[in-house]
Formats: C-alpha cells, sequence, structure tokens
C-alpha cells in the first residue's frame, strides 16, 4: 500500500511527459524566456528605470518556470503506443536468429 | 527534457544566459549617451602644520590641510544603469630632490564623496529623515539631472597629507585635481578619461592653479601679526 503511495508521489515529482511534449517544452522556454529578455530591456530601456527592467525579468522567468516545469496536460496528448508484449504474435517460430552465419534454433 | 527535474534545470540554464545577454546589452546602452563633465577648482586655504595628522601617529610630523572650492557639473554621467558616482580630489606635486626621487610624483587624496543615483538611494549611508528627503528631491524619476552638480566653498578636506619623511613645508609646484569613478549596476567601472573617446568626452579644466605649500605655521607668528 505504501509501494503504490510512493509510486504515486514518485510519478508527480517526475513529471514525465511524451516527445511532443517534450519539444513543444523546448520551443515554449526558449521563445518565452528570449521575450521576456527582449521586453525587459526594451521597457526598462524606454523608461530609463533598471529596477523595472529587472523586476520584468525576474517575473517573466517565473512564469516560465510555472509554465514549463509542472508536467501540464497538454504536454501529454501524444503518448507513446506501446507494441503488447511478446511482439506482434505470441509465436516467434519464424523468427530465425542467424549467428556467424549459422542458424540456431529460435 | 523528460521530467520535472531536466526542465527545470534546462529552464534555468537558458534564464542565466538570457540574463548575461541582457546586462551585457545594458553595459552597452551606455557608450550611446554623451557624456560632458566639467568642474572648476581652486584652493582657499592652505596651512602646514607639525603635530600628529591621525590618532595612531606615533611622533610629530608635517601634515597639509588644504580647503578648496569645487563647481562641478557631473550630471551627464549619470544613465539608468549608474548605481552611483565617486568623486575624489587629489594634491599633486613631484620630489627631485635627489636623482633616487627624481620622476616621482606623488598623489594623495583630500576629499572624497559618493553620489547615489535614484535607484540606489536606499544604499546610501544617510538616516531615513534624510533618506526620505533625497528621495523626495529626485521627485520619482529614476535619473535625476540636478545628482553631479557640485558646489562646494571653502571646504574642508576629509584626509590630510603627509609625507613619508615627516617633511612637507615649502613644497613647490603642487596642484589639485578632481577625478570621478562611474560604478554601474552592470557593466565596467570607468573613470575620468585623458582623451575623448566617441560620445564620452574628457572632463574640461578639473585641475587647480599651481600652488605651493607653504612652511610650518607657528602659532607665536599668528599672535605676532596681531590679528
Amino acid at each position: 500500500m505504501a509501494d503504490q503511495l510512493l509510486e504515486q508521489a514518485r510519478e508527480v515529482v517526475d513529471g514525465q511527459i511524451d516527445f511532443h511534449g517534450q519539444r513543444l517544452a523546448e520551443l515554449l522556454a526558449t521563445v518565452l524566456l528570449s521575450v521576456v529578455g527582449a521586453v525587459s530591456f526594451l521597457v526598462g530601456y524606454a523608461l530609463q528605470d533598471i529596477e523595472l527592467a529587472l523586476k520584468i525579468g525576474l517575473g517573466g522567468t517565473a512564469l516560465t518556470f510555472l509554465a514549463i516545469v509542472p508536467p501540464w496536460p497538454f504536454y501529454n496528448q501524444h503518448p507513446v503506443q506501446w507494441l503488447p508484449v511478446g511482439g506482434p504474435s505470441i509465436s516467434s517460430s519464424h523468427q530465425d536468429i542467424i549467428v556467424d552465419e549459422k542458424m540456431l534454433a529460435a | 527534457m523528460y521530467n520535472s527535474l531536466t526542465r527545470l534545470q534546462n529552464v534555468f540554464g537558458f534564464f542565466t544566459t538570457v540574463a548575461f545577454v541582457v546586462a551585457a546589452i545594458i553595459a552597452a546602452s551606455d557608450f550611446a549617451v554623451p557624456r560632458t563633465p566639467s568642474a572648476s577648482l581652486r584652493t582657499t586655504n592652505v596651512q602646514v602644520v607639525k603635530g600628529r595628522p591621525h590618532y595612531y601617529s606615533s611622533k610629530k610630523e608635517e601634515y597639509a590641510i588644504i580647503r578648496f572650492s569645487l563647481d562641478a557639473d557631473l550630471s551627464s554621467l549619470f544613465t539608468w544603469n549608474t548605481k552611483q558616482l565617486f568623486v575624489y580630489v587629489t594634491a599633486e606635486w613631484s620630489t627631485a630632490d635627489s636623482i633616487a626621487t627624481q620622476n616621482q610624483t606623488n598623489k594623495a587624496v583630500i576629499w572624497d564623496a559618493i553620489i547615489t543615483s535614484p535607484s540606489s538611494d536606499h544604499l546610501a549611508r544617510i538616516g531615513p529623515a534624510t533618506l526620505k528627503k533625497l528621495r523626495k528631491s529626485a521627485a520619482g524619476k529614476s535619473v535625476d539631472p540636478n545628482r553631479g552638480k557640485l558646489s562646494l566653498k571653502n571646504q574642508r578636506p576629509k584626509y590630510q597629507i603627509t609625507h613619508p619623511s615627516g617633511k612637507l613645508a615649502n613644497t613647490d609646484d603642487v596642484t589639485l585635481r578632481v577625478h570621478y569613478n562611474v560604478q554601474p549596476w552592470v557593466g565596467a567601472l570607468t573613470w575620468n578619461q585623458d582623451t575623448t573617446f566617441a560620445l564620452w568626452q574628457k572632463m574640461s579644466q578639473g585641475v587647480s592653479k599651481v600652488f605651493a605649500l607653504p612652511a610650518v605655521k607657528k602659532k607665536d607668528e599668528a599672535k605676532a601679526k596681531g590679528r
């Protein structure tokens, strides 16, 4: 029972996402942080206020963390379709294994 | 990016890169702002006294007290990236008593001050009442055009000048010079320049006329003059 709880906890902390989600996460992180950096400089320069630039930068980064790190559902829209255990058919008699040019029984 | 920890690490890594690049661009933006510092400096009262200049001095030596007046406009040195400006006045003279001391330039700081920009007023060494006044004077602006305008009249020096030999009286060819050091929030430290570089001009004037350190002040002399 404790094992099951632990497994659930591990899943939450682990936060695994599928491959499409990983690509999306990477793209989103790059775009969001670049935009945050650009905006923080441009607004700070326009208003000549470096404190504001710092606040925008740190705030935007915090938002980015919030958007990327937790395993949100939209990162798991394309789960991997694993094949059934044992191969497409149970009997593997017609799968010949060839080692050193000698055919071995399967 | 397959689990939360790796996503955290990757986002943080890119964040440090972005922060560094933005800081570099902010530091570079300072070069687009012209610097036009100007100052005029003159001595008002020069004395040489024989005594103990510091509380830790073990024997009596000659030390100089140089009072001066300074009018400076260093406000163009303040940008949004300026944290504070360090201004200091030095007295310079060269000794050429013997072959060994030829070409030696003596430089000693007699006065300095830190001028904070509004973004760093909370760091200045002042009490809450003065801080409030200072903040009000900036009137909410992040770059205050009045910071950096100095008008000191007959300013008492902060530091006395001594010489390792213990003798300072009757030294000729002494000049006062004012320097500044711009300390930015991000970027390199810069000092007053000897030459003009693009939009940054070297300080106009900023050096006093040549003067001499007088003989040691004697108490009897003052009485004898009947002042």
